[in-house]
């Protein structure tokens, strides 16, 4: 309840305060996104097999965030940015797909 | 929500008791296990973990808490700018375009709009202006009536033809398949200002360009890419409806240039089609705002002084 209420605010405060971010780190959002949102899934689905654990959530999402920023980084440095990117983005989709699959199942039991 | 799972037992965490083992059968059936298997095995390690060592301390799991939170926000608010950065990255002339198209078209309607009531407010003017001169009981009625048809004032209905002139189809590159940039036999306005001269010459008496009727004043001329009658675009096919007598109509299919138009169809595949209507509706030209010309009180001469611009088309 707490984070989904402080999910709201934060998106929120992008939206009204339109916090300003470095040029540099413009091209990781998107991963970084992608990347947060298989975290988030992959709590949500164990929030739901009451198995929910903070402090494995907040590790999992920073390390998520942070490896694939890292490796589009890598990727960037080495020439073969968009090539890296497109993997990450279809290795974190499998994963999100996976955990709302999971979700699914345990919501619906379909 | 109530749990009603049971304790995963057909559900392996990963490298845990079960004893299976990531790396093995990685191939075919990954996705499988991908499905299968939990993707953050830590959870049910920490599950575990805390029922053999009991609840946590109090000021730990508040700390939990709020990171959990901080976390959601911080997932709010990445989303929330990387959509705002989505969008200012969508092309500033794509945003451009867009606007100006639904610009141009509200304001087409409205021009629709604003025509439709002069239309039923000319209509009306009209009507009353009949009552009144059928009041005085002459044929002034019926001489204006005529005189108005003569103007493009009104509407008009009689026998007469049609003319369409469309683009020929764009010549593609044999070896490329690429859409060849030069059509030689695209309709210019010069082709439509030719027939329709062609067709007063041979004694048309009332002339629309795809439904807009052409008054003393009516211009035909391209702006850009488009062809414009009175400023209102009009697109290929051209239909040019026109009212006329049966020799018109001869003079028109026997002149030069009709035979010209005939030959561009043969060189270029330009489209020209003559087609006779026993019955043809031409509605009224837009009202035509003579701004320097002026009446002359009655009494005066009707004919035009040698001191004045010579006005016509």
């Amino acid at each position: 309840m707490i984070a989904l209420i402080a999910l709201a605010v934060g998106v929120f405060v992008g939206f009204v305060l339109e916090p300003t971010v470095p040029t540099g780190l413009q091209a990781y959002l998107p991963i970084a996104v992608v990347a947060a949102l298989d975290a988030v899934t992959g709590g949500v689905r164990a929030w739901l097999r009451k198995e929910f654990n903070d402090k494995q959530f907040v590790i999992s999402f920073v390390s998520n965030v942070l490896v694939a920023a890292l490796i589009v980084y890598l990727g960037d440095k080495l020439g073969v940015g968009a090539q890296l990117s497109t993997g990450v983005v279809v290795v974190l989709g499998m994963r999100i797909f996976a955990n709302v699959a999971a979700i699914r199942q345990t919501l619906f039991k379909a | 929500m109530t749990d009603e799972l049971p304790p995963p037992e057909g559900e392996p965490t990963g490298p845990g008791p079960s004893g299976r083992t990531w790396g093995k059968a990685f191939g075919a059936d990954l996705l499988a296990r991908l499905y299968e298997t939990s993707l953050e095995p830590g959870y049910a390690a920490a599950t575990e973990r805390r029922r053999r060592e009991g609840p946590q301390r109090p000021a730990l799991r508040r700390l939990g808490k709020a990171g959990t939170a901080a976390m959601a926000l911080l997932f709010g608010v990445l989303v929330a700018v990387t959509y705002r950065h989505a969008l200012a990255a969508e092309p500033e002339s794509h945003r451009t375009h867009d606007q100006l198209v639904g610009e141009v078209k509200s304001q087409r309607a409205q021009t629709d709009r604003l025509q439709r009531r002069a239309d039923r407010l000319r209509q009306q003017v009209s009507d009353q202006r009949d009552r009144a001169l059928s009041l005085g009981g002459s044929d002034e009625v019926a001489r204006l009536h005529a005189l108005e048809a003569s103007d493009g004032l009104v509407k008009v209905r009689g026998p007469g033809m049609t003319v369409t002139l469309s683009d020929a189809p764009t010549p593609k590159d044999p070896v490329t398949g690429k859409e060849n940039a030069e059509n030689l036999g695209r309709v210019l306005d010069v082709d439509i200002q030719d027939v329709v001269n062609e067709l007063w010459r041979d004694g048309a008496e009332a002339v629309a360009v795809d439904g807009q009727r052409l008054g003393a004043t009516s211009t035909i001329r391209t702006a850009g890419e488009a062809i414009l009658v009175d400023f209102r675009p009009v697109t290929s096919p051209y239909t040019i409806t026109v009212i006329g007598s049966e020799q018109m109509r001869d003079r028109f299919t026997a002149s030069a240039t009709a035979a010209r138009y005939e030959g561009f169809v043969q060189r270029y595949q330009m489209g020209f089609r003559m087609q006779r209507s026993s019955q043809l509706t031409l509605a009224a030209a837009a009202d035509q705002q003579l701004r320097y010309a002026h009446p002359v009180p009655s009494g005066g001469s009707a004919s035009p002084s040698a001191s004045g611009h010579g006005g016509g088309r």
